[in-house]
């Protein structure tokens, strides 16, 4: 077949994976129109259920994104997803594709991703497993107890796991792992949704808190009214960072969002006590009354 | 037992922050030593307004109001005013830039200028006794309900009035209690949303923590109107004043039984539950609340259908607001005509304001539809303190706006606040003066928004940090042309690709601040100048040497020691270890730190 040197119209790459990506890419950079075809419903292939990758140890992800967005993005890459190849004619230079574009049921122009019409969809297809037999906790302790009791109290309820954490999280001022197994299974709850639903909310932590909780106000009262210098100062003081504990486990910081105190802004608790009208100043001998 | 004078002592989170509770046990103890127990009565009440001057003391009948109470202060008090009859002066009111003190809560401007429907009983009852709400025509508008109205009736009722949701969006309340009753399904769930989650707005907690059955009487009617039979009051962890006063009001009307089984014998069952919520402002959103109550992930969801079909574990759920609930009683016992003579065409009643920020009188507000900001922010607020110049009122939170002070006319009800790019929101109001960056204030909200993304929407997750990451590069001065534009062109992708209220509201911050305060930005970006001094990067602190009167305060406030000079001299700030903290400007006397 003879090649005609002036070479008209657009490239097509077949799959949508990393090399097709950086194929498109590189053409695309070049100034050729490309048309990339890719049979499943998303760009990314393979790699993007890849971890990391051999032999480098690279993150998979961090070589995978950045091309998938610039292929998402670029002007001069149409993607044709959820398509296929049917046939190819002509040659070198001027070839011929017909490609198949299957029907999405679904308008990407409007599409957010948000998935919610999956998790509606009645028909669904379950791959059974056989259920992995649990390993029984360490016999009861102290603490394995006093979560116990707390189960025991909220046993009744319905939608009981967060008024039990919460329980926890009253006890120890932070969630402990054995309690958090004991909680999923005395629940019947797989302990990867019980972690989704407890590193939701603000109020747990999975680290040791030191004895002191000192919550910053932040809102928007207390930081028109500098309460980031506040925040600032007993960062200072205390010589930690948000989220931090002091190494003696005495004062553990943290900001929040509001506590409805802005009559006396910038405010900050510490423990059950409110402390308003702050000052940079006033915060040496308030953390010094604690110690 | 009847007393010839009432001690109101203010007992909301403000006031015990400032050692209300102290005061009041001196005070009690003061008064049985000069023997007038038999006389005077302590009453611990709830939030009583103005919050910036706790502890508040009101003396009833007579109406006589002190402030700023500290345990020394009580004996002269009790000796002078409960013993001699002699009001002390020095512990009244002082309207900023005046000097004769105001005796009488009914004339401080504050007070005078408010309408009370949702707070009518605040600083007035012992928000633990059942008893005091009673007195006060408690519980009335549900007997009246239960007694002489059909449920059809309580509904037209409700409608009639015209009140609208006060939790922020507006929707009519009776035509949404419609749905809920016309929906097949039984049981059916009462919700009190009370996770009130913008920062700088307390109003929920205060009607809460000073009026608890007002909710409890407000949702009880809503019960009997819809058919409900369990109601929860989801109250966030960060009150747990709120949450104790809350589920001992429950206790006393199920001992009362104004809650339980066949209440007032006409066969009709209502119990409420208080539930505890763990800190997530997306929980504020309907359907991320049933969500947390039934302990799934607190994620919102697609609606329809609407929580009024298919709500709480599947079955028709009602969810207003604190306010909207509080409100309900008083449009029943007095009528929804009396009601909607109240207010403008579309937004009927009062709406409680939660006044915060560089404002005198920070404080919880109750005003009628209508009013204007101008209004409140100087009539009722007191004007700004420091004799700085009003920027702007920042209403709804992070789902607000900023209204500027040009626009101080402005009417507050629902659609012209929307007008202005603003919300009505859940009340939150906070003033802010010349000394605020404006592009620093949108950053901080969306420094919240983007933390408090639930991360569903990939428009509202990724959208929401690209804006904020534009916006901490203008603060730290690496703005670039065309990030005004790009602002302006992410703002209506966030706001249509995302499938709740956080992120479809998330932009208003950003859109108000580009639409009145352009020239803000264009100096953060062409100029490397934040003309507000805000933004550390582009600022400087020094000391001005014509007014340094070398006291060396600023010395010894400095955490970097980086201010240097002799006693009595002017003193200087070495920019190279200057951190910026700003402990020098607060702690000089003589206004002699600038910055630039």
């Amino acid at each position: 077949m003879p090649a005609i040197t002036d070479k008209i119209g657009a490239v097509l790459v077949v799959g949508g994976g990393i090399g097709g990506m950086q194929a498109s890419l590189d053409l695309a950079n070049a100034g050729f129109k490309v048309y990339l075809v890719e049979k499943s419903p998303a760009i990314g292939g393979v790699m993007s259920q890849l971890d990391k990758t051999f032999p480098t140890n690279d993150c998979a992800m961090c070589t995978l994104a950045p091309r998938m967005v610039e292929c998402g993005n670029h002007i001069n890459v149409e993607k044709l997803t959820y398509s296929e190849v049917e046939s190819i004619e002509g040659r070198p230079g001027k070839f011929k594709v017909r490609v198949r574009k299957k029907a999405r049921s679904v308008d990407p122009d409007k599409c957010t991703g948000c998935g919610e019409c999956m998790e509606s969809c009645l028909v669904r297809n379950f791959a059974y497993l056989e259920p992995l037999p649990v390993e029984p906790l360490e016999p009861a302790s102290d603490e394995l107890d006093e979560v116990n009791r707390i189960l025991e109290e909220h046993a009744s309820e319905k939608g009981a796991l967060l008024p039990v954490l919460e329980g926890i999280n009253a006890r120890y001022n932070w969630l402990p792992p054995a309690a958090v197994s004991r909680v999923s299974e005395a629940l019947g709850i797989p302990l990867a949704r019980v972690l989704r639903i407890a590193t939701f909310y603000n109020m747990f932590s999975f680290e040791p808190r030191g004895e002191q909780m000192i919550r910053v106000c932040l809102g928007t009262s207390c930081y028109v009214k500098g309460g980031g210098k506040i925040l600032g100062a007993v960062k200072r003081q205390l010589n930690i960072e948000v989220g931090g504990t002091t190494e003696d486990l005495k004062f553990s910081l943290e900001s929040v969002s509001c506590v409805g105190c802005c009559g006396q802004s910038p405010v900050m608790t510490i423990n059950d006590d409110i402390y308003g009208y702050l000052t940079q100043e006033k915060i040496p001998d308030i953390l010094a009354s604690y110690t | 037992m009847i007393y010839r004078t009432n001690a109101m002592i203010c007992t909301c989170t403000n006031c015990i922050s400032n050692g209300a509770l102290q005061v009041k046990d001196a005070l009690e103890k003061e008064i049985k030593k000069k023997h007038l127990e038999g006389d005077v009565k302590v009453v611990p009440t709830g939030a009583s307004g103005l919050c910036v001057n706790g502890p508040i003391l009101v003396v009833q009948p007579e109406g006589i109001f002190y402030q700023l109470l500290t345990v020394e202060v009580v004996p002269h008090v009790v000796e002078e005013h409960f013993l001699k009859g002699r009001p002390v002066k020095s512990l009244m009111y002082v309207p900023p830039g005046e000097e004769a003190p105001i005796p009488n809560i009914r004339d401080i401007p504050f007070f005078k200028n408010q309408r009370l429907i949702a707070l009518r009983n605040r600083g007035l009852i012992d928000p633990d006794e059942i008893e005091e709400y009673i007195a006060r025509d408690g519980y009335r508008a549900l007997a009246k309900a239960l007694t002489s109205m059909t449920p059809e009736e309580v509904i037209a009722e409700i409608k009639k009035s015209g009140l609208r949701g006060r939790g922020g969006a507006g929707f009519p309340t009776g035509l949404k209690w419609e749905f809920c009753r016309s929906s097949p399904e039984t049981p059916k769930y009462i919700i009190c949303n009370a996770d009130e989650g913008d920062p700088g707005a307390f109003m929920d907690r205060s009607v809460l923590e000073a009026d608890p059955h007002s909710v409890i009487e407000g949702m009880t009617i809503g019960a009997y109107a819809m058919g409900g039979t369990q109601g929860y009051i989801y109250v966030r962890v960060e009150y747990p004043l709120a949450i104790k006063r809350m589920k001992r009001a429950v206790e006393q009307a199920r001992d009362y039984g104004l809650l339980g089984k066949d209440i007032f014998r006409r066969g009709f069952d209502f119990d409420v539950d208080v539930f505890e919520g763990a800190g997530a402002f997306v929980c504020g959103e309907e359907t991320s609340l049933i969500a947390s109550i039934e302990g799934r992930p607190p994620e919102p969801r697609m609606r329809p259908p609407f929580p009024a079909q298919s709500g709480l574990w599947g079955k028709p759920t009602n969810i207003n607001n604190v306010e909207t609930w509080a409100n309900i009683a008083v449009i029943i016992n007095w009528g929804a005509e009396w009601f909607s003579q109240i207010g403008t065409d579309t937004s009927k009643g009062t709406k409680v304001f939660s006044l915060a920020g560089n404002i005198n009188n920070a404080g919880l507000v109750e005003v009628p539809m209508g009013i204007t900001l101008r209004e409140i922010v100087y009539d009722i607020g007191g004007g700004i303190p420091n004799g700085k110049k009003l920027k702007a009122v920042q209403t709804g939170g992070p789902s607000g706006g900023f209204i500027p002070s040009d626009l101080l006319d402005l009417s507050v009800d629902y659609d012209r606040l929307q007008e202005a790019g603003a919300i009505m929101g859940s009340g939150g109001m906070i003033v802010v003066d010349e000394e605020t960056c404006m592009v620093d204030m949108a950053k901080y909200f969306l420094e919240f928004t983007t933390s408090e993304s639930c991360g569903r929407c990939t428009a509202c997750r990724e959208g929401l940090q690209a804006m904020h990451q534009i916006l901490t590069n203008i603060c730290a001065g690496q703005g670039k042309d065309g990030d005004i534009e790009l602002l302006n062109e992410l703002a209506p992708a966030v706001e249509d690709g995302s499938m709740c209220a956080l992120g479809r509201t998330a932009p208003n911050p950003v859109l108000t601040t580009l639409r009145y305060f352009k020239d803000e930005y264009e100096a953060h970006i062409n100029e490397r100048r934040c003309p507000a001094g805000v933004c550390e990067v582009l600022i400087a602190y020094s000391i001005d040497p014509e007014k340094c009167k070398g006291c060396m305060l600023c010395v010894k406030s400095c955490p970097q020691g980086a201010i240097t000079g002799e006693k009595g001299q002017p003193q200087n700030i070495d920019q190279e270890q200057c951190i910026k903290c700003g402990a020098c400007r607060e702690v000089c006397k003589f206004e002699a730190v600038i910055v630039r």
